[in-house]
């Protein structure tokens, strides 16, 4: 496998020069998706869940799994908890400014959380494996208002562990109002597409 | 199964039923015939040998799961060969199709052939010994002694002695028959079983394993959930929520190299001083992360697989607002020198987006104008960077590899390619911004490995040693003892044996001890010395001396007698 035998001293350095580029162009691939990974690496799709390609689901109200009590702080470094939005629909969104599906999506999202306002549903992002100015420009870019948590240590992605956890960047899950999980998206959503499941979840036909 | 076999044989086909029944029969007796080749040795020899062959393109050709990249770099280089290849799954032997008929197959051949004999042995394993033979004197062993006790209680005494010899015991009217070694089968059985333990628990392995690689910058941290791993490959039941939740933060790493000598530049030790915490809100433990020496949490393997350089760089925008301020992984392209690429993307800078290619030479020197690294410490650590602005080409969602730059909407900058040491920055021109080289940051990549098969193989691999070394080393052997009264009053015992396996010799010398032991405790003397036959392939042994009891006798072994 890809362990080195410890006697040989170049080991090490031969096989992280064929292993680490593999493991940083999957980094690539890989870590951001949604997209056509095909595209770049042919037969990867389909067999790393990272690699999905767009998918959702929707949880009916009897099998929706409670959402874990996160706190964090924001990008811009004010404390932030999922809790304080209880009562209201909450659309939180996993993104990295890194991440081309995730700017892809963007828009639809920042234009549907202004939307929706109106109906009590309420956006959040996670801001994964990214730094605080890129993260900041990102928001600038797209126009995104409201806040995003920053989790450079995957600590908030593992809370939802036992739940429905995020298994692709960017993941997008529907919150309900007593804070159960109600619906997932792996992959870019389209204005259309989480709009429709956002009013599903509200109760409003689609 | 053989009801329906004699069936097939017994009757012809189509002659008890009509014309229905011979259709059956046919597919039935088709079905078997399948069977019995599929089972067969060579059918899974066969199949070993195609599995082997099957392996070998994924060692020519690049794999998907092991290098992506390579196989993208062979996309490109063979733009007309790559499709038809990639349709016969070749970029992913180990998964494809093909290749899993070959395993499936084998796997199926192994049980059917192993499954059986295993029925067999377990019964072998329980049967009673056979009946004495009516005339002892014609086994490969013998001896016979008279005794003044009645043939009743000479036997009752044998059989006393052999069962504390742990023998299994079978006595019949003026017989006890005596059988030893089923340990042999007990091994037999155990190495088939094994091996059926073996195959199932590399299977398991591709169940409800996974496998998984990360790129960790010193100072960051990551937990062990799909998000955050740059590879994943789980095994077919393996869900995102089914990874054990630990989380590992690396605080040091440290590189130590040759300095002098022919193997200067080599590597000498890699240490990466980790704090990790089983799961969340667990007490976080330190760990010193080397080659060969994976941190294991929850059964989980996370092994130390390669290090590099990521050079810290800021970058301000027209704006004048800081668009990028951290470390950049580089790969490194020579081992030796570490000399190592990268790419930093600047997407939300303003005016335009802002584009990197960068070179980092941990020991810069200057050979004959231009800076090359000399030595793979960071001992001289210079960054030189060539600018882009113009479309990235992120924003249509199309996922692109964070280590190349799509330079199709780029416009190159023309600026100076003047290497830059820590603190130093570049102006970049029409007033787009500038980026500064701050220092640089370690990095380490790790694959994570979870195999839940491994544990279980190797126990069936050390059961299936040890079932085929007992199997190998222990013999059955049957003794058998028939009492008859004798014209004088006394009763002549005779005493036959015989080893069934022409295992690792000895049998000879165990029986002559046997004999001697019987005769002793029934004060007997002996008619006939116990007497061996050699194997005759062997040819006659040499005389053998047995060691039983206070009188020693001497046991003359005769050639082969006629059996």
């Amino acid at each position: 496998m890809s362990r080195l035998p410890a006697r040989t001293r170049s080991a090490l350095g031969a096989a992280a020069a064929t292993s680490v580029v593999a493991v940083l162009a999957a980094t690539a691939v890989a870590g951001c998706t949604g997209g056509d990974i095909g595209a770049n690496t042919p037969g990867s799709s389909g067999q790393s869940f990272v690699s999905h390609s767009y998918e959702s689901t929707f949880y009916q109200v009897g099998d929706r799994a409670m959402a874990p009590a996160v706190t964090g702080s924001t990008i811009s470094g004010q404390k932030l908890s999922l809790a304080s939005y209880r009562g209201d629909t909450i659309v939180l969104n996993f993104w990295g400014s890194w991440c081309a599906p995730c700017r892809a999506e963007a828009p639809a999202l920042g234009q549907l959380a202004r939307t929706m306002a109106s109906k009590d549903v309420r956006f959040m992002g996670v801001d994964i494996r990214d730094q605080a100015d890129s993260a900041a420009a990102f928001m600038q870019t797209f126009n995104v208002r409201y806040p995003s948590l920053n989790d450079p240590g995957d600590e908030i992605a593992l809370e939802f562990h036992s739940t429905v956890p995020p298994a692709a960047i960017p993941t997008t899950l529907i919150i309900d109002r007593s804070g159960r999980i109600a619906a997932r998206i792996f992959g870019a959503s389209s204005y259309s597409e989480l709009h429709a499941l956002i009013s599903k979840v509200i109760g409003q036909p689609a | 199964m053989t009801a329906a076999e004699e069936d097939s044989t017994t009757r012809p086909a189509g002659v008890a039923a009509g014309q229905g029944r011979i259709a059956r029969l046919g597919v039935g007796g088709w079905l078997r015939w399948s069977w019995r080749q599929l089972t067969s040795m060579r059918t899974a020899l066969i199949l070993l040998f195609l599995l082997a062959l099957a392996s070998v393109p994924g060692s020519v050709l690049p794999q998907e799961g092991i290098d992506p990249a390579a196989v993208t770099q062979y996309y490109q280089s063979h733009p007309a060969l790559a499709p038809v290849l990639n349709r016969l799954s070749l970029f992913s032997v180990f998964a494809a199709p093909w290749f899993a008929a070959i395993y499936i197959l084998l796997f199926a051949s192994l049980a059917g052939c192993v499954l059986p004999r295993t029925i067999k042995l377990v019964g072998s394993a329980r049967q009673r010994p056979p009946r004495a033979p009516r005339n002892l004197a014609r086994l490969p062993a013998t001896a016979s002694y008279t005794t003044g006790l009645t043939p009743g209680s000479a036997l009752e005494s044998a059989a006393a002695l052999l069962g504390r010899r742990r023998f299994r015991l079978h006595a019949g009217e003026g017989w006890v028959s005596a059988e030893k070694g089923y340990l042999r089968e007990v091994g037999n059985l155990l190495f088939h079983l094994a091996l059926l333990a073996l195959l199932f628990s590399v299977g398991l392995g591709g169940i409800f394993g996974y496998k998984a690689n990360r790129l960790l910058i010193v100072g960051q941290g990551f937990a062990n959930t799909p998000t955050a791993l740059d590879v994943f490959r789980p095994g077919r039941l393996v869900g995102p929520g089914d990874l054990q939740p630990f989380s590992i933060n690396l605080q040091n790493f440290r590189a130590q190299y040759v300095t002098s000598g022919p193997e200067a530049d080599q590597p000498l030790t890699y240490n990466a001083g980790l704090s990790y915490q089983a799961q969340p809100g667990a007490r976080a433990r330190h760990y010193t992360l080397r080659v060969n020496h994976p941190l294991v949490v929850d059964g989980v393997s996370v092994y130390l697989i390669g290090h590099g350089y990521a050079p810290v760089v800021r970058v301000t925008d027209g704006t004048g607002t800081v668009r990028w301020d951290g470390p950049v992984p580089f790969i490194p392209v020579d081992q030796s020198t570490m000399t190592s690429e990268g790419v930093i993307k600047v997407p939300d800078a303003k005016p335009s987006q802002l584009g990197f290619a960068g070179v980092f030479l941990p020991s810069a020197v200057d050979v004959g104008g231009t800076l090359q690294s000399a030595f793979p410490s960071a001992l001289n650590p210079r960054l030189s960077l060539i600018g882009f602005s113009g479309n990235l080409g992120m924003n249509s969602g199309q996922a692109q590899s964070v280590y190349q730059l799509d330079t199709q909407g780029l416009r190159q900058l023309p600026i100076a390619a003047r290497p830059l040491a820590a603190g130093q920055s570049l102006r970049l021109p029409n007033g787009l911004g500038t980026v500064t080289y701050l220092g640089y940051q370690q990095w380490i990549s790790m694959a994570i490995t979870y195999d839940p098969g491994q544990l279980p193989a190797l126990v069936a691999g050390f059961a299936a040693l040890a079932g085929l070394i007992l199997s190998f080393l222990v013999r059955r052997r049957r003794v058998f003892v028939r009492a008859v009264a004798a014209a004088d009053g006394r009763t002549e015992v005779t005493v036959g044996g015989l080893a069934r396996s022409d295992a690792a010799g000895g049998f000879e010398s165990e029986f002559a001890e046997l004999a001697q032991l019987l005769r002793a405790e029934q004060h007997g003397t002996f008619g006939t010395e116990p007497q061996t036959s050699g194997e005759p392939e062997n040819g006659a042994r040499e005389a053998d001396t047995a060691a039983a009891g206070p009188d020693r006798h001497e046991v003359a072994l005769t050639g082969p007698d006629g059996e």
